[in-house]
């Protein structure tokens, strides 16, 4: 039951309240059975409750798919020297992701039993939720429930009897996409300039305020006590063996019903574009892919036609499903136009830390700024992916790398487009006019 | 194939609902209230509420002075809730920040100084977060704000149409302040609402499924907000 719109061949587990604001009360949520999670695990010893997550495989939501109850494992046993913190990642700012932002504005108290169990696991008594600034709405609704919580002893000394303590503490972003990278969320956090970190240190080891620190995504805690209530096999019986679970898919683009679909991993790409989603709008032909946000490479509707959307098929068909923020792409678009977009955001966005990134990014957008209004040249497109490799691998975080794949893997997929704009193409279509 | 494949692109704009454009496909008995939560959360106090929640407030909105006094009265009482979620005075830098710009509208050198002040950090600490960040206005902006997100999922159902209808609407070339001192159009990095293009951020709200004809009806609305909120304050 995804928000707008809903499909039947959805497995409705973190979608149940969306579109219905009733659940997004203490009142609603408890009438779905809500916060029975969070007393099983407080009676739970904390290693208890990260071996159940653990065995349910669930995997981070974030974009890189690392099994959340691993993470947890690396917390100290031990918190009577210095204090854990459990941060809750809600800078949802990769385009093509909007999952984030649905479950903080329909189930704020979905998000926040997640954390608190997770802060039980990891023995952090603060939890600190992120959430990018420009979320003005869902951070008044999380700060409704986080008042909520707090009257009815669900935060706070001693919770619900159980002898544990634990503050939520919402924290707003200032406008700066970095910020979702783990340690710059950190680093902005504690009142400096979202710049990341080098690692090692790991955030278990030294993360918010040199502490102990455990962070996940909004959608991995949110999934976190349907698993404690239901059990690690029930999760399983989801998705696939390495990519278990439910996940929501967000889609944009040129699609007839875009939204969150909540699906099971490995559901196959064709059927969600074309039956979930409704196919392409205005009856149109697929021409391009990006399955899990702008950071990955695109795909081409050839390569959709196979493929099943989990970690290990996406990637294996040569790119990532991250945040599975799927932007449709239909046989009008202009590549280039679209890409020279996503690398002007990077550039924008770039902390300024790593020259390769700094500099990097500017010159990609200028040359691709170039090239879309025919002044560019072949070299050009060698020197972008020149550019591109010197960009890769190369800096403190993946920001960079992410600038260059779309780069990369549009003169390799859609060199077309590309010469088209040089004037060399037997057919040149009129791409100046199209979105 | 689902039958719903058929299903209306988009929901018609309802009355009393003129500007919002949100799309609500098979929701449309929602409210804009419903869909923006605002009867759930009500009016929040000026002090902060629970201290968990006072680093949360909207930080660009339309009423501000920015003559203002910082940290007097309820706003000191919630900056003493602020600083009690953070280990280290630092911590609660960003929501200083953002309250100060809650009250005076935009964040000024002076104003700079004042957090510093208050937060025992150099000045030239606090400047050097403050310009990292978008979010803080380190110019006054027009009493609205309208952010047009053109990145790629907004820009492939047309969002450049929707800045430029903007711009007209109000007269002024992107960045600048409109006349009338009520409106400021930018153009604004991905806001999280893909599914909903072209995302427009006023201020404190979204305003989703913009299209360029939707632009006079969202001017207007905001207009006649400004005047009623004028009469009663």
């Amino acid at each position: 039951m995804a928000y707008p719109y809903r499909h039947e061949k959805e497995t409705v587990v973190l979608t149940r309240g969306f579109g219905d604001p009733r659940t997004r009360t203490l009142e609603g949520w408890r009438a779905l059975g809500g916060y029975k999670a969070l007393g099983r695990a407080l009676e739970m010893a904390p290693n208890d409750v990260i071996e159940v997550v653990k065995a349910s495989g669930l995997r981070g939501r974030g974009g890189a798919g690392f099994p959340a109850g691993v993470k947890w494992s690396f917390m100290p046993k031990d918190d009577s020297k210095q204090p854990h913190y459990f941060l809750i990642n809600a800078d949802e700012s990769e385009p093509g992701a909007f999952k984030d932002r649905e479950l903080l504005r329909w189930t704020p108290h979905q998000v926040i039993e997640g954390a608190l169990i997770g802060a039980h696991a990891i023995r952090a008594r603060q939890v600190y939720i992120y959430m990018r600034g420009e979320f003005f709405e869902p951070a008044q609704i999380m700060a409704r429930a986080i008042e909520e919580i707090y009257q009815a002893n669900l935060a706070g000394k001693d919770i619900l009897g159980s002898g544990v303590d634990i503050d939520v503490t919402l924290h707003l972003g200032a406008g700066a996409y970095i910020c979702g990278e783990e340690t710059a969320l950190m680093n902005s956090l504690e009142g400096r300039r979202g710049q990341p970190r080098i690692k090692p240190p790991f955030p278990a080891v030294a993360g918010l305020f040199g502490k102990p620190t455990t962070i996940n995504n909004v959608e991995t805690v949110a999934a976190v006590p349907h698993i404690i209530v239901n059990g690690a096999d029930w999760y399983r019986s989801f998705g696939t063996e390495k990519s278990p679970g439910t996940k929501l898919f967000n889609v944009s683009g040129h699609v007839v019903r875009r939204g969150n679909y909540e699906l099971p991993l490995g559901f196959p790409m064709k059927e969600f574009l074309y039956d979930v989603c409704g196919g392409i709008r205005d009856g149109r032909q697929l021409k391009a892919v990006i399955p899990g946000g702008s950071s990955v490479p695109i795909l081409t509707a050839a390569e959709c036609e196979d493929l099943a959307l989990d970690y290990e098929s996406v990637a294996a068909a040569g790119s990532m499903l991250g945040t599975a923020s799927v932007i449709v792409m239909d046989d009008r678009t202009n590549i280039v136009k679209q890409v020279r977009r996503m690398v002007e955001f990077y550039a924008h966005e770039s902390c300024g830390q790593c020259t390769p990134c700094r500099e990097g990014t500017e010159w990609l957008a200028k040359i691709l700024r170039r090239i879309e209004v025919g002044q560019g040249t072949e070299e050009d497109l060698d020197t972008l992916l020149d550019l591109g490799a010197n960009m890769t691998g190369t800096t403190i975080c993946v920001l960079s790398d992410s600038a260059a794949a779309p780069v990369a893997s549009s003169i390799e997929k859609f060199r077309d487009d590309y010469l088209a704009l040089f004037g060399r193409a037997p057919e040149a279509p009129a791409l100046a006019a199209a979105h | 194939m689902s039958s719903r494949a058929d299903a209306p692109e988009r929901t018609p704009l309802q009355g009393g609902n003129e500007g919002w454009a949100g799309e609500r496909g098979e929701f449309e008995s929602l409210s804009e209230s419903d869909v923006r939560g605002s009867s759930y959360v009500g009016k929040r106090p000026p002090e902060g509420g629970a201290a968990g929640a006072a680093c949360s407030y909207p930080f660009q909105v339309a009423e501000r002075d920015p003559d203002a006094p910082l940290f007097e009265g309820p706003y000191r009482e919630r900056l003493e809730k602020i600083l009690s979620r953070y280990p280290e005075k630092r911590g609660a830098l960003l929501p200083v920040l953002a309250l100060a710009q809650e009250l005076r509208g935009y964040v000024s050198p002076g104003t700079m100084d004042e957090v510093a002040r208050v937060l025992e950090l150099d000045p030239a600490t606090v400047r050097g977060v403050a310009t990292f960040y978008t979010m803080y206005n380190k110019r006054p902006v027009g009493s609205y704000l309208v952010q047009v997100c053109t990145n790629v999922a907004c820009n492939l159902c047309g969002a450049d149409d929707v800045m430029e209808a903007f711009l007209d609407a109000v007269d002024a070339a992107a960045g600048d302040t409109s006349e009338d001192g009520n409106f400021t159009i930018i153009e604004a990095e991905c806001l999280g609402a893909c599914g909903f293009p072209t995302a427009v951020q006023v201020n404190e709200r979204y305003f989703e499924n913009v299209t360029p004809e939707d632009v006079p009806a969202i001017i207007e609305r905001l207009r006649a907000e400004r005047g009623a909120n004028g009469k009663e304050g």
